[in-house]
């Protein structure tokens, strides 16, 4: 007897299809088009803040170049690798899953996660060195404490081009918890060789002065989108690994086999999708300044 | 019974397959990281950005072709992933064809 009632005829039901669909094959194209849309609408989610990037960036490139010189490329690239790192053991996640091999699918996860949560550990040691270098773009949400910094606070009497980036460091007053930057020797560099942009003319001077204040508020807006872009990027990852420690259960309940993986291999778009985005965020974030201060200027 | 139709395979490029194109990300990262020190603003203003943007989209590519297996998807998902980035293109080039032109004092500061 069909357990469907519909018919009388013995009707093989394999065990993983859901009574909508008439066949795996089906099952398997509708869940994958369902998750293809939602990832559609995560790029445009992220779409969104890529475009104030892009617009900002545009306006006020100098800034921009200064801010993320600031950024440690080492822990950002790190980071990458560490990302690309669970991707492979991810798609092999998803590889075993195929095979019905369950202690290697398992084995697969554990990795993908600590391979997760170690990206989360050092995105922690960054925000951390933020917090310390007032570099919080909002207000009362910095080390307030007395310290050294660098080229953060401004030194009395020079003009804000002559800040050197990791000049020698000095005693280090934050009351308030303010966002700080002192040096603007990009703008005068872009100033110099006459390639400052339209808005950058009028943006970063005060009475046909380089401004330091004026071209802080731009470096901080490159700080808000770091902080919202990570952020965001960051609490996908945190999703990602609750997903992880429900596939890991599941899986050693034995819920998946050769025949039906596809939680698992849904998941996995999410976790590859995750790491597209951060492909995109290191070199925008972290490395689009670089050539300024490495590359014969 | 279980389906194992070799025309509906879902071993895709196996393990060596999968490595191969974990290789080719990092050398990628690689790449982006030493191209970023090197001053191309001698070719155009703007060519590390450039250069940067292509190694991210062959990686993104190799990400979604083999590791999302878009490779061996159906055609109704390869235009999924075409819209979505059709739709992306719509938003980058609506927003900056208003920003790129707005006179300078009249919107902007």
């Amino acid at each position: 007897m069909s357990t469907h009632g519909h018919s009388d005829k013995f009707v093989y039901h394999e065990p993983g299809l859901q009574h909508q669909f008439s066949d795996m094959e089906q099952q398997e194209e509708s869940v994958s088009i369902g998750m293809w849309m939602f990832l559609a609408q995560e790029i445009m989610f992220f779409g969104g803040l890529f475009t104030a990037y892009l617009v900002f960036r545009s306006k006020y490139p100098m800034a921009f170049a200064a801010g993320s010189n600031h950024l440690d490329a080492f822990w950002g690239g790190l980071n990458t690798i560490v990302l690309i790192v669970s991707s492979l053991t991810m798609a092999l996640t998803v590889y075993y899953a195929q095979k019905g091999n369950r202690n290697l699918q398992m084995l697969f996860i554990v990795l993908t996660m600590i391979f997760g949560a170690t990206f989360l550990g050092v995105k922690a040691i960054e925000y951390n060195d933020k917090f310390h270098h007032g570099l919080v773009p909002i207000a009362g949400l910095n080390k307030r404490e007395r310290g050294t910094a660098g080229a953060e606070q401004h030194p009395e009497g020079k003009p804000c081009w002559e800040v050197a980036e990791h000049g020698s460091e000095h005693e280090y007053v934050n009351p308030k918890g303010e966002f700080e930057w002192a040096d603007c020797s990009l703008a005068k560099m872009a100033q110099d060789e006459g390639y400052l942009t339209t808005a950058e003319k009028t943006g970063y001077f005060a009475n046909g002065e380089l401004d330091g204040n004026k071209f802080r508020d731009k470096v901080r807006i490159f700080y808000y989108l770091y902080f919202v872009m990570t952020g965001l990027h960051a609490l996908h990852m945190i999703i990602g690994l609750g997903l992880m420690a429900w596939l890991l259960w599941t899986a050693y309940r034995g819920y998946y086999n050769a025949d039906y993986y596809m939680p698992v291999e849904m998941s996995g778009l999410y976790w590859h999708f995750v790491d597209i985005v951060w492909i995109f965020l290191f070199p925008l974030l972290y490395l689009l300044g670089r050539h300024f201060t490495h590359g014969g200027h | 019974m279980a389906k194992h139709d070799p025309e509906y395979d879902h071993e895709h490029i196996a393990i060596p397959g999968y490595l191969g194109v974990f290789a080719v990300l990092i050398v990628g990262t690689i790449l982006t990281y030493f191209v970023a020190t090197i001053d191309l603003d001698w070719i155009f203003p703007g060519a590390n950005t450039l250069v940067a943007l292509l190694i991210a989209f062959t990686k993104m590519a190799c990400v979604m072709l083999f590791f999302m297996h878009v490779r061996w998807s159906p055609r109704l998902i390869w235009l999924a992933v075409a819209a979505s980035f059709f739709w992306l293109a719509i938003m980058f080039a609506y927003v900056m064809q208003d920003y790129l032109t707005r006179a300078t004092g009249v919107f902007t500061q």
